[in-house]
């Protein structure tokens, strides 16, 4: 249940819409799912471990990785970890900023307040929660 | 960028993945999914919920500055400077398009500048815009000027109408950076006469998205094509 959402929402890899709602659908069972699962081969594990061969214990682990293992991914962000989210944001003045002239920003004029969101930035966190004169906003690249 | 609004709610977004290269949001208060391509919720309590663009410019930093001199500029997060690639979009180009349109002249990541007015969307490839001469077009029978900045690479998109008539935007001859029209108006890039009997009146700005061929046609699958 990890792997089915991670295989088709790939990047750079075409997604029809059936096979995202299906990723999107199997992505909000697959925490709970797998995590049952997840402490059932555990469990299995302790019980058999035991009564059976090396073998038995090699299967066992590989098992308990699999199984341990999707239930830890099924819960993480790992997009999150290929672009960092801006958790606090700093902003410096226009005449205090060490870009170049002809690095390209984002723009926003909102009641008065400008304010700049570098590209190169921008293009790396994808998403950038702001509040400007009071609108909430979603900066995105 | 878009108000992080549904309803009455404030809603928080984070990256939840990457869907036919645009990417998939979620918020934190209701975990709903949604396309950044257009704003649109497509799974979860909020699905079907558009959220309101806001109005935006992309333009060069020098150029920013010159029109926002006491504006602030988002600060490169302390630690992550390294992953700040000045070459993002060359590696990007080395990747494959989930789909290709071919036809219109065209290449899949060709930028171009889209718009849509009522039912219509239309693309305007990136390097026939930019230029020393304002792109005049018709788009759902509104007059529109595509215009180029002093920068040379900064483009912002009026509505070409003063006083319910068209106007023509021409750019002076001269060495410096000069937009006027036929009647006797000279306009800034912010679109507002500095000039003229419409002195101190602006031009409506017409909100574009800078994207990929390939991403605007598949989003916009009737899209005409600007070609002259």
């Amino acid at each position: 249940m990890f792997f089915i959402p991670a295989f088709v929402i790939r990047p750079f890899r075409y997604q029809s819409p059936r096979a995202l709602a299906l990723a999107i659908s199997v992505k909000s069972w697959a925490p709970i799912v797998t995590l049952i699962l997840g402490l059932a081969t555990l469990v299995l594990a302790g019980i058999l471990w035991k009564r059976v061969s090396t073998l038995g214990r090699s299967l066992a682990i590989f098992a308990l990785i699999v199984g341990v293992g999707s239930a830890v991914m099924a819960r993480q962000n790992y997009f999150e970890w290929m672009f960092h989210p801006i958790a606090v944001a700093g902003f410096v003045p226009a005449s205090s900023a060490k870009l170049s002239g002809n690095e390209m920003v984002m723009a926003l004029r909102i009641g008065g307040e400008a304010r700049a969101y570098p590209i190169v930035q921008m293009a790396y966190h994808h998403i950038f929660n702001e509040t400007i004169a009071g609108m909430p906003v979603v900066v995105t690249y | 960028m878009w108000k992080r609004v549904a309803g009455k709610r404030e809603l928080h977004f984070y990256l939840a993945g990457i869907n036919n290269q645009n990417f998939l949001m979620r918020d934190r208060e209701t975990g709903s999914w949604w396309q950044q391509a257009n704003g649109r919720a497509i799974a979860g309590p909020l699905a079907g919920s558009v959220l309101e663009l806001v109005p935006n410019d992309e333009l060069s930093f020098a150029l920013w500055k010159a029109e926002s001199p006491q504006g602030i500029v988002l600060a490169p997060v302390v630690g992550r400077e390294k992953e700040y690639d000045q070459k993002w979009e060359e590696e990007t180009a080395k990747y494959p398009t989930p789909f290709s349109f071919s036809g219109h002249g065209l290449a899949d990541r060709d930028v171009v500048l889209g718009i849509a007015i009522g039912q219509q969307a239309r693309a305007f490839p990136l390097t026939k815009v930019r230029g020393a001469t304002p792109v005049m077009d018709r788009v759902a029978g509104t007059s529109v000027a595509l215009v180029t900045g002093p920068d040379n690479v900064s483009v912002r998109i009026f509505r070409a109408q003063l006083h319910g008539n068209d106007i023509e935007l021409y750019r002076d001859a001269g060495s410096e950076w000069r937009l006027i029209d036929s009647n006797g108006n000279t306009w800034n890039f912010a679109g507002c006469a500095t000039d003229g009997p419409a002195k101190g009146k602006c031009l409506e700005k017409i909100n574009y998205l800078k994207d990929y061929w390939f991403d605007w046609k598949n989003y916009n699958p009737q899209t005409t094509v600007y070609s002259r």
